[in-house]
This record gives structure tokens, C-alpha cells and sequence, in this order.
């Protein structure tokens, strides 16, 4: 399993995404499209990512979800099951993009697990309603997951420099 | 985490999402629903519920509370049959000028609802047209215009005065010989309400029930919003004129296009003024709105012999809605409707919402 | 931003174009050239036949067995009505001409049901 050190750092990014989760939930994007949220607590599960690996990754997203829909008395609700197979298709999007490719910078991944998060959302979801009709849904999701993408990635980024600036970068990866 | 470890773990999602989305699957709202001719109608239940069990059995009693509401109205057994002596209405016209009957606690119910509406409508409505109904004799082969001196000879036995309703003993007695009691503008209603209370009884809490046009809904529809009602264009085919959402609440139209004849290029239908004894004159169709189903039904019978602004203005005065075409092509409603129609664009009809 | 990042924006804003275009090109389809309807004939509880109302197709002529004797059913112009019935009201035969979703014609007498199969823009009709 992880490493002392490595179990705090994961518990505290796991807190931030959980207040993250739960702040997000509190403001709704004042939108006509059902499900479109700017997935701040993305932010961290990439973070973990980056700085970690895809156990890392995964770890956060799924305790995340689980803790999120716990607090925000959500859980095995239909939104939980949504946000579960959301939360681990984006991770796995933006897991194998870090590790296979070198072209994208931090925004690039985040635009990934956007796409991934609403993939999966939809997928979830027309399983549950048993309807596919509901993927005439996607095109909508996949443009407005363009602007959130944009704003998480543009986020990590600075959250990145100032990280590595501050020095906290290599102290985090310490193992 | 070792590859296993990815392996096991994505495994057990998999099976989490699996098991849940089937047991969701098992939980989704069912749908039971079931066609009986009854009371000269075709009737359709729908039911919705969790317990795909128990909805076939709900139907089963509301369509036994229409049933034994049927027998209780029928107005043509012979007399001295077993229908006929199953039949409340039947026993109480065979019995007119003769002797009070004792009667069953429904029929004592809807004949009370008859004669207190035909006092608040001043004889727009009268459940003792019975005799004009069979001059007309609108259900038979050969409907036909009586004699204007045989209709004037048989309205005085349309008469509600002389209708006596003893609650205490639940007896009913038709003072002259030769009344008759006609319940059709009303049983169906009653018995669709009867039908809707026997559901509910039954746990159902979302249900349509369809007695030949007259709507009953419980709840909200599938889609958890209102369910939508159209209105029958009175002249076109299978046209709307409006469509109506309801939530728990009923909506019955009488019109004059249901059961008619035509002689000398004269439309007659079946709706008779009480007074004239002749088809009313004022309406294409007039809609009820209203919790109860067969105070709605009684109302559009009403409502539709009546002048549109005394409709409207003695439907406000009840509390009910009412949606109206009137004989010059006109539609109107009750301002309580306003959120809750929309009428349809396309029709050969005028519409000033008011 | 690297190159990469502006790619991958285009393409899913490319994905998002052609499935919108998708959509689009399904619906207008759909309003434009809809598969003909279908009725769905009824006797005494049992279904006897489903006939494609095609507007294409000519006027087609069906004798069927009610309760109270043959009756006849027209089918012309992707639309379907009771032409004769041997029933006393004639309720059947005066309701003339149906075609949209969710109409039915009954003949009570003959225990006949014509209903029109499809998705119904009301959940029922009062009349």
C-alpha cells in the first residue's frame, strides 16, 4: 500500500476534493443543461496524478465521490452512480494521456477528463434509464465540457508553478 | 497495487455498477393497464406502482366497482328479470307512482348529487328525463323526431320536484306514473370516481382511467409532470381543439357529435334540454374540469344545455373549470384554466383569452 | 497551451459539430419522412391485424368479423376509418376518418377497437 508520508499528502488532497465536491454541488452552474459542472474537484484527482501515479488518482476520485455523496446525502442515489462511473473514466482518460503522450500541457488533460467525466456520466446513465435515446445528449455535454476543461486546467496549471516555486512539489513527491 | 490489484479492482466496480443498475432496473416504475367494455363504453385502466403484482389486482377492483355501479343504473332490463331486479334504477321506474324503493347507498348518493345540482343549475340538469330520452329513442335502431305534441304531452313527467329521496330509510320514489329515471349523464362519472377511490384503496397513487372520454387521473404521469388531456375537436376526425394538464382530477366533455342523427339536414343529438325536450343548441362540447368525476360528468351535461356565459358564470360560482366551444365556433374557459390549457393553433375556431 | 491541447479542442468541438449535425439531420428526417403509421385492429379482445397506414399505398378495403357481423374498414391516404358496420348507432361509422397517434375508433356493439399505434402527443383525449 502507500507510504506513510504518501497516505497524509492523499488524505489531505482527498479532503480538499471532498470540500470541492461539496462546494460545487452547493452552486450550480445557472445553465439549461442538467449535469454540467465546472469539476473543481477534478482538479485534485489530476493533481494526485501528477504528482503520483494512477493508484494515486483513482484513489482520490473514487474515496471522493463516496465521501462527497456520504456528506452531501446523495449516496446510492442516481447522481452518486453518475459521478462514480464519471469521476474513474475521466481518471483513466487523463492516467493514460500523462503517461502516454508528452504533447498536452496540464489544460490538454483536463479537457480529457471533462470528455472522460461526461462519457461516462451518460454511459451510467442510459443504463440506469435504460434508454440510449439519451446520448442525443452528448454533443451538448462535450461542448460545454470544452470551457470547464479550459478553466480546471488553467487552474492546475497555476497551482502547479506555484508549487514548484514554493518548493512543495518535490516535498510532496518525496517518497 | 499490482496489476491483480488494478484488475480485482476495476472487476469489483464492474459488478457494483452491474448489480445496482439491475436491482434500479427491477425498481422502475410498472405499468399494468386493461380494456373492459362496460356502461356502453370501452373503459381503460392504466396503473402505475413499484409491486408489479399488486396493479392487476388494483384494476380488478376498480373495475368491480364500475361493474356493480353498472348494474345499479341500468335502465332496460325487462321488468322482473334478475337485471332488473338488481338494478336500483330499473326497480324505481317500475315501481313510479306506486311505492318507494329501497335503494343501495351509491344510488341514494348519486341521485341526491342529481337533485341538488339540478336546483344550483335551475333545470338545466334533470336525472327524470327518462321519457324524453325514450320518445328520441337515441339507443335504439330507428332514432327518430317524435311528435312536437308528443314531447309537449310528456314533459311534465320531467319533473325532479316530484323525485323523493328519504336518506334516513334509503328510499327513492318517482311521484307520477310514467317517470323515469335516466342516470346516463352521471353514472359514468360516479362510477369512474368509484373506480379511482376502489385504486387508491389499493395503494396506487399514479393511474389514468378512461371511461369513453371521461378522463380520471391520480398523480402525475410517467414523467412525473402533469398528464396531458387533449380535447376533441368537436367537427374534425380524430383533431384537438386544446390540450389540458391535470394532476389528480378529472375531465369529461359532452358534445354533440357522439351520438347523433341527422334528418333534413338537422344534426339531433342526444343531449336534451330538460325544459324543451329537444337537443340543446347552444354547444359543440363542453369540457369539465373538476376533482370529481362525476360531478364533472353531471356538470357537462349541464354546463352544455346552458348559454356560455351562464356556464362560465355558474361554473366560477361552483368552484369547477370548463373549457366550452360554443355553436358559433367559439372557445372560452375559465380563467382558473388559464395555466393549465393550451389551446391548439389550426382549428376553425376563435379563441380570446380573456 | 501546446499544440496539442488547441488539436484536441478542435476535436471535440468537431466531435460535439457532428453530432449535433447528427441530431439535427435525425430529426429533420424523422418530421419529414416518417415511417407509416400503423393501426392496430381489435375484436372481442383479441388483436386480429396491424395494417401499415402508408399514404403512398392506394385506398384498401377489409372485411373483418365483429360481434354483431361483418363490418368493413378503409384504409386510404395513411388514414383508416369504419365504412360500414352492422351495428344499430352507427357511432363507429359517423367518427369517419383517424390517423394521428393514440385515436382510436370503437364499436361498441360489435366489440371492435381500430387504434393507431404510436407515440401519442397527449396522454388521453376527452371527448
Amino acid at each position: 500500500m502507500f507510504s506513510t508520508r504518501r497516505l497524509v499528502y492523499l488524505s489531505l488532497l482527498l479532503a480538499m476534493a471532498t470540500a470541492l465536491h461539496l462546494l460545487e454541488g452547493l452552486f450550480p452552474i445557472p445553465l439549461p443543461l442538467p449535469g454540467v459542472k465546472l469539476g473543481l474537484a477534478n482538479i485534485i484527482t489530476l493533481l494526485a496524478l501528477y504528482l503520483y501515479d494512477l493508484r494515486a488518482g483513482l484513489t482520490v476520485a473514487i474515496a471522493r465521490v463516496f465521501l462527497g455523496s456520504l456528506l452531501g446525502g446523495t449516496f446510492l442515489a442516481p447522481g452518486f452512480f453518475l459521478a462514480l462511473t464519471g469521476a474513474v473514466i475521466s481518471t483513466l482518460f487523463m492516467a493514460l494521456l500523462i503517461k502516454k503522450t508528452s504533447c498536452f500541457s496540464p489544460v490538454g488533460i483536463s479537457l480529457a477528463g471533462a470528455v472522460g467525466h461526461n462519457l461516462g456520466q451518460l454511459l451510467m446513465a442510459s443504463l440506469l434509464l435504460q434508454n440510449q435515446a439519451i446520448f442525443y445528449y452528448l454533443p451538448f455535454l462535450l461542448l460545454s465540457s470544452i470551457p470547464t476543461g479550459l478553466v480546471t486546467g488553467t487552474l492546475l496549471q497555476g497551482l502547479l508553478t506555484r508549487l514548484k516555486e514554493a518548493g512543495v512539489f518535490a516535498e510532496l513527491t518525496r517518497n | 497495487m499490482t496489476r491483480r490489484g488494478h484488475l480485482l479492482l476495476i472487476l469489483c466496480l464492474g459488478l457494483l455498477v452491474a448489480g445496482v443498475s439491475v436491482y434500479l432496473s427491477e425498481r422502475r416504475i410498472k405499468e399494468y393497464r386493461s380494456e373492459q367494455f362496460l356502461m356502453d363504453t370501452l373503459v381503460s385502466i392504466k396503473v402505475y406502482g413499484d409491486d408489479a403484482a399488486a396493479l392487476p389486482v388494483a384494476v380488478a377492483a376498480a373495475y368491480g366497482e364500475m361493474h356493480r355501479i353498472a348494474a345499479l343504473v341500468d335502465r332496460f332490463p325487462l321488468t322482473g328479470t334478475e337485471e332488473c331486479r338488481r338494478s336500483d334504477v330499473c326497480r324505481i321506474n317500475a315501481m313510479a307512482g306506486i311505492a318507494p324503493v329501497r335503494v343501495d347507498a351509491d344510488t341514494l348518493a348519486m341521485l341526491l348529487l342529481a337533485k341538488k345540482y339540478q336546483e344550483l343549475s335551475a333545470g338545466a340538469f334533470d336525472v327524470t328525463i327518462g321519457p324524453v330520452m325514450d320518445l328520441w329513442d337515441f339507443a335504439g335502431e330507428n332514432p327518430k323526431i317524435p311528435a312536437s305534441s308528443s314531447i309537449v304531452a310528456t314533459l311534465p313527467l320531467v319533473d325532479s320536484e316530484s323525485l323523493e329521496i328519504n336518506e334516513i330509510e334509503s328510499t327513492a320514489y318517482l311521484r307520477k306514473a310514467g317517470m323515469k329515471l335516466d342516470l346516463g349523464a352521471l353514472a359514468k362519472g360516479y362510477a369512474t370516481e368509484k373506480a379511482l377511490q376502489a385504486l387508491v384503496r389499493q395503494g396506487i397513487q399514479k393511474a389514468l382511467i378512461d371511461a369513453g372520454g371521461n378522463i380520471r387521473v391520480l398523480g402525475s404521469n410517467t414523467r412525473n409532470a402533469p398528464w396531458r388531456i387533449g380535447i376533441k375537436d368537436p367537427r374534425q376526425g380524430d383533431a384537438l381543439v386544446a390540450i389540458v394538464t391535470l394532476e389528480d382530477a378529472a375531465a369529461v366533455t359532452s358534445g354533440d357529435y357522439y351520438r347523433y342523427f341527422e334528418a333534413d339536414g338537422q344534426r339531433y343529438h342526444h343531449i336534451l334540454h330538460p325544459r324543451s325536450g329537444y337537443p340543446a343548441h347552444e354547444n359543440m362540447s363542453v369540457t369539465v374540469v373538476s376533482q370529481d368525476a362525476g360531478l364533472a360528468d353531471l356538470l357537462s351535461t349541464a354546463f352544455f344545455v346552458m348559454k356560455g356565459e351562464e356556464a362560465l358564470a355558474l361554473a366560477d360560482k361552483l368552484g369547477v373549470n370548463l373549457v366550452l366551444v360554443s355553436a358559433a365556433g367559439r372557445i372560452v374557459h375559465t380563467s382558473g384554466l388559464a395555466a393549465h390549457l393550451e389551446v391548439l393553433p389550426g382549428g376553425a375556431y376563435r379563441y380570446d383569452p380573456r | 497551451m501546446t499544440r496539442g491541447d488547441k488539436l484536441l479542442i478542435a476535436a471535440v468541438l468537431l466531435c460535439a459539430f457532428l453530432g449535433l449535425l447528427t441530431i439535427y439531420r435525425h430529426f429533420v428526417i424523422s418530421s419529414d419522412q416518417r415511417f407509416p403509421a400503423q393501426a392496430t385492429i381489435t375484436v372481442e379482445g383479441k388483436v386480429l391485424c396491424t395494417i401499415d397506414l402508408d399514404p403512398a399505398a392506394g385506398q384498401e378495403l377489409m372485411q373483418i368479423a365483429g360481434r354483431l357481423g361483418p363490418a368493413t374498414v378503409e384504409v386510404a391516404d395513411g388514414k383508416i376509418r369504419m365504412r360500414e358496420a352492422n351495428c344499430p348507432e352507427q357511432i363507429c361509422v359517423k367518427q369517419s376518418w383517424i390517423a394521428s397517434p393514440g385515436s382510436t375508433i370503437v364499436c361498441l356493439p360489435g366489440e371492435i377497437i381500430i387504434h393507431v399505434d404510436g407515440p401519442a402527443p397527449v396522454d388521453a383525449v376527452t371527448r
